[in-house]
C-alpha cells in the first residue's frame, strides 16, 4: 500500500445545521472546475413533494442538466443523498444512500441504492444531500468533516488505484485514532476505463479492524466520479444514536425499531437465514425454479448450480456480524478472509472479499458456465477493487460467450482468448483488461448496446440475433434472473425508469408460481404497487430487504399477503416517528408516486421514456433459438396447443419458436398498454398533464418538457 | 413424529413435502422449505421424502432481490 499525499487546495469552514426530524434541510453543491463549494437551504416545498434520497437527488440533478448534457459532461451532477429516516441505527436496514447522476450505459438518470456508513455520516455532517458537478483538473479528494465542520478539497498524485487500498488508506488516513468515524466512497481504475463503473462504499468494521464495502453497481455511477477526476469522497463523522435524527417521538422510533429487529432476529434463522448466508439461499431456489440465468440466459438451470449456492458459501463466509448499517438485523453483508487470488495484481496475496451475493454468483456464474465458488470470489474482488459492476460484467461477458460460440465473434477479435462459455481464466483476463482498457476488454467495457454496434460494425456479427440475446434494455444491462414465464416480471424489468433492474419489482414467484395476477390488469397493478413501494425506501435511505424477506408468521392470515402490510404499517410508523409528519400506508405510495412520475419525466427530457424505450430482447419474453426450445418442448408445446389453441402437428422447431414469438410479443405489448393506463399515462408511455397536476408536480419545466412531447 | 414451523406434526413413512402440504391450511404462497435446514423448492415438492424427526420451516414467500 503506498502512502497518501494530499496537499490541500481548498478549505471552508461552516455552520453545521442540526439534523431536525431526520433533515438538515441543507444542500452541499461542489463544482470541481474551480472548486466552488456552495451551501443552500432546502425549501420546505421541495422536502414535503420529493422526501429526500432519489428524490433529491433527482431534483438537484434535474437543475444542474439540460436535456441535452451526456454523461462526460462537466454539468452532469452526481447527487448522494440519505433520506429523513436514513442513519437510525439498530432499524434494520436503516442506513442506506441513493446516487444518481446521468448514466454512461443509458444516458437518462440513473439511481442506486447502496449500504455503508457514508449517507449516514454526510447528513450528521449537515447535509441531506450533495452534488458533485465539474471536473477537477487533476485527482483530487473531497473530505466532508462533520466533527470539524470543515469541507476539504486536496490534490491527489499518489494513492493506490484500487479502491480495496484507496479506502483503506483513506480511512487511516483521515482519522488513525478512530477509522470508525470515516466512511469513503471510490471508485477505481475500471470505473475509468469502462461505462459500468460502481461506487464502492465504505465502513469501518470494528470487530475485524479493516475496511469493508458495499457498492452502488449500476449505471456507471463510477465511472462518472472518475470522470470528474474524484479519486474519493470522504466522510467524517462521530458518535451516532437514535437521537442523531432528533425524531419527532423518541420513544415511538425506539419501539417500532424494537418490534422490527426483534421480528427478523427471530424470524430469519427459520427463513432465508440471511445474518449466515446473505442472498445466496437464491442461487438453489431460482435454479430449482429455472430462473437462475445460465449461459447468457439461454436456460434457467444447471447442475452445477448447487456448488455455488448458500450450500458452499455458509461455510466459505467469515462468521462476524456483518451489517452494512449499525446495528442492522439482516446483517447479510458477508465476506471471505484470507482469499488468494490466483491472476491479476493481488495474485498471490491474500485479501478480504466483500460478498459475494446473489446477483454476483448468478451473474459471474452460472451466466458465464462457471460452477467454481473460487473463482466467482475472485471475479467478485476484482470487480470490486477495480471499481466495476458485477451484474453488467457478468450479463456483458455472457453476451460475448454467446457471441463467441455462435462465431458471431472469433479469437481473431478477442486477442486469442477462447471465450467459450465456462473459461474461468480467460473471464478473468477479460475482467483485467477493462479495468486497464486496453485489448479486447475495453470494447466489452462498452457494455452490451455499444457491444452489438462495434460487432455489427467491425465483424459483420448479424444485428438481429444479437438484439435478441443482448440481455439490455435502455442500455443497462439485465440483472440476474430468467424471465421467459413470467409476464409480470418481464414488464418488471423492460418498464422500469433506469433499465432492468430488480429493485422496482420482482413479481417473478407471485405471478409465474402462485398465478397470483393471472389478468393484464392484475399485472398491471401490481406493477403499479410494487414499484411505488420500492421507491420509497430509496426516498428515505432505507433498505428493502426487511420488508419482504423476512415475512410475519402471521402474514398468510392478512388481506393481502404479497404486500406484507404488517411491516408497511411500521414503515408508515417509523416515518411518522422521525419526520412528525403523520402517515399512513396509502401516504407511502402517494409519496413515491410523484418521484416516481417525475424520474419518468426526467427520462423524457434527456430524450427517452417513451414507449419505444420500455422494450425488451426477445430473451427475456421466450426461446430465441431451436436449441432453447428444445430443452423445454413439453412447455413450450403445451402452450402453443392448450394456451394459444394451435395445431402444431407437423410444425418444425423453428415454426414453432416463431409462433410462440408472435404470441409472447404480442402479450407484452398489450401489458405496456395496461401499465400505462393504471400509471395515468398515455399509451406512447409519457405522464399525462392530469397525472402530473394530481402529484402536484407540475411544476412549469415539467409542463414545458410535456408540451415538447406534445402532452397539453 | 416432525416439527413443522415449530410445532409437531404426525409423521408416515414416505410422507412426501406434497403430502405434507396438502394437510396444512393455506400454503399458497409456499413454494419453498427448508427440511433440516436445507432448502428444497416447489419443483421438488413430490420426489422430496420427508425423514421421521425431520425439522422443517414453510418459508411463506420468495421475495427475490
Amino acid at each position: 500500500m503506498g502512502s497518501v499525499k494530499l496537499n490541500e487546495i481548498k478549505a471552508v469552514s461552516y455552520d453545521r445545521a442540526e439534523v431536525i426530524k431526520g433533515y438538515t434541510d441543507r444542500s452541499l453543491h461542489i463544482n470541481l472546475a474551480d472548486n466552488d463549494i456552495r451551501i443552500d437551504s432546502i425549501d420546505a416545498a421541495v422536502r414535503d413533494k420529493f422526501i429526500g434520497g432519489k428524490g433529491y437527488d433527482l431534483w438537484f440533478m434535474w437543475q444542474a442538466v439540460k436535456g441535452t448534457t451526456k454523461w462526460n459532461d462537466p454539468e452532469n451532477a452526481l447527487c448522494i443523498s440519505a433520506g429523513p429516516l436514513g442513519g437510525t441505527p439498530g432499524y434494520p436496514g436503516g442506513g442506506k444512500s441513493i446516487v444518481t447522476t446521468i448514466s454512461p450505459l443509458t444516458g437518462a438518470p440513473i439511481d442506486s441504492n447502496v449500504g455503508g456508513y457514508f449517507g449516514p455520516y454526510k447528513k450528521f455532517s449537515g447535509f441531506d444531500v450533495i452534488t458533485l458537478t465539474g471536473k477537477a483538473d487533476q485527482d483530487v479528494v473531497i473530505l466532508i468533516d462533520g466533527i470539524e465542520s470543515r469541507i476539504k478539497i486536496f490534490n491527489a498524485a499518489e494513492l493506490p488505484d484500487n479502491a480495496y487500498d484507496l479506502s483503506d488508506a483513506l480511512t487511516r488516513y483521515f482519522d488513525e485514532e478512530k477509522p470508525v468515524n470515516i466512511s469513503v466512497v471510490t471508485a477505481g481504475p475500471g470505473a475509468e476505463n469502462t461505462f459500468f463503473g460502481c461506487l464502492n462504499f465504505s465502513w469501518y468494521d470494528a470487530g475485524r479492524k479493516r475496511v469493508r464495502y458495499k457498492q452502488a453497481g449500476r449505471g456507471g455511477t463510477g465511472t462518472v466520479l472518475a470522470d470528474k477526476r474524484i479519486k474519493a469522497v470522504v466522510a467524517r463523522y462521530g458518535a451516532v444514536s437514535m437521537k442523531s435524527n432528533q425524531p419527532a417521538d423518541l420513544e415511538a422510533l425506539k419501539t417500532v425499531t424494537k418490534t422490527h429487529a426483534k421480528e427478523i432476529h427471530d424470524l430469519d434463522p427459520k427463513q432465508n437465514r440471511m445474518a449466515l448466508v446473505g442472498t445466496t439461499h437464491l442461487v438453489p431456489i431460482m435454479n430449482d425454479h429455472d430462473c437462475l440465468p445460465t449461459h447468457n440466459f439461454k436456460f434457467g438451470s444447471h447442475p452445477g448450480a448447487a456448488v455455488i449456492g448458500e450450500a458452499v458459501y455458509e461455510h466459505i463466509f467469515d462468521k462476524g456480524f456483518d451489517g452494512c448499517w449499525r446495528g442492522c438485523a439482516v446483517a447479510c453483508s458477508h465476506g471471505v478472509k484470507d482469499f488468494s487470488p490466483f491472476t491479476g495484481p493481488f495474485k498471490g496475496t491474500r485479501v478480504f472479499v466483500d460478498g459475494p451475493e446473489y446477483e454476483t454468483v448468478a451473474g459471474c456464474g452460472s451466466n458465464l458456465g462457471i460452477f467454481d465458488a473460487h473463482t466467482i470470489l475472485e471475479i467478485n474482488f476484482y470487480c470490486d477493487a477495480y471499481g466495476m459492476d458485477t451484474i453488467s460484467v457478468g450479463t456483458s461477458i455472457g453476451f460475448v460467450m454467446e457471441c463467441f460460440e455462435n462465431q458471431l465473434i472469433t479469437a481473431e477479435h478477442t486477442g486469442g482468448m477462447d471465450l467459450s462459455f465456462g473459461n474461468r481464466l480467460n473471464t478473468l483476463e477479460l475482467i483485467h483488461q477493462m479495468a486497464r482498457g486496453d485489448g479486447f476488454g475495453a470494447i466489452v467495457g462498452k457494455g452490451i448496446r455499444r457491444m452489438k454496434q462495434i460487432f455489427a460494425e467491425k465483424f459483420k456479427a448479424d444485428p438481429a440475433f444479437m438484439q435478441d440475446i443482448g440481455m439490455e434494455s435502455k442500455g443497462l444491462e439485465f440483472s440476474e434472473y430468467i424471465t421467459k414465464e413470467s409476464l409480470a416480471q418481464q414488464g418488471g424489468y423492460g418498464l422500469a425508469l433506469k433499465g432492468p433492474q430488480h429493485d422496482e419489482a420482482w413479481l417473478i414467484f407471485l405471478d409465474m408460481v402462485h398465478n397470483f395476477m393471472p389478468t393484464f390488469e392484475n399485472k398491471a397493478e401490481a406493477l403499479h404497487w410494487f414499484p411505488m413501494f420500492r421507491t420509497w425506501f430509496g426516498l428515505c435511505g432505507l433498505c428493502k430487504l426487511p420488508w419482504n424477506d423476512i415475512v410475519p408468521e402471521d402474514n398468510k392470515d392478512t388481506k393481502e399477503p404479497a404486500k406484507v402490510m404488517k411491516h408497511v404499517q411500521w414503515y408508515a410508523d417509523f416515518f411518522s416517528a422521525v419526520t412528525g409528519r403523520k402517515t399512513m400506508p396509502d401516504d407511502l405510495i402517494a409519496m413515491s408516486e410523484a418521484v416516481y412520475n417525475f424520474q419518468r419525466i426526467f427520462n423524457l427530457k434527456m430524450g427517452y421514456g417513451t414507449r419505444e424505450h420500455d422494450t425488451l430482447p426477445y430473451r427475456a419474453m421466450g426461446p430465441v433459438t431451436v436449441e432453447e426450445y428444445e430443452s423445454r418442448p413439453d412447455r413450450y408445446d403445451t402452450q402453443l396447443t392448450d394456451t394459444y389453441g394451435m395445431d402444431i402437428t407437423g410444425m418444425d422447431t423453428a415454426a414453432k419458436v416463431a409462433a410462440l414469438r408472435k404470441e409472447r410479443e404480442s402479450q407484452y405489448e398489450q401489458l405496456k398498454d395496461a401499465v400505462y393506463d393504471r400509471r395515468g399515462w398515455t399509451r406512447n408511455g409519457i405522464p399525462t398533464k392530469e397525472t402530473v397536476q394530481r402529484l402536484g408536480i407540475d411544476f412549469p419545466e415539467v409542463l414545458e418538457v410535456l408540451a415538447e412531447n406534445g402532452i397539453q | 413424529m416432525i416439527q413443522v414451523n415449530d410445532q409437531p406434526f404426525e409423521w408416515k413413512p414416505d410422507m412426501t413435502i406434497a403430502d405434507l402440504l396438502k394437510q396444512m391450511p393455506d400454503v399458497r404462497f409456499c413454494s419453498v422449505v427448508r427440511l433440516n435446514g436445507k432448502l428444497v423448492s416447489s419443483p421438488r415438492f413430490r420426489e422430496t421424502r420427508i425423514p421421521d424427526n425431520a425439522v422443517i420451516h414453510l418459508l411463506p414467500l420468495v421475495a427475490g432481490g
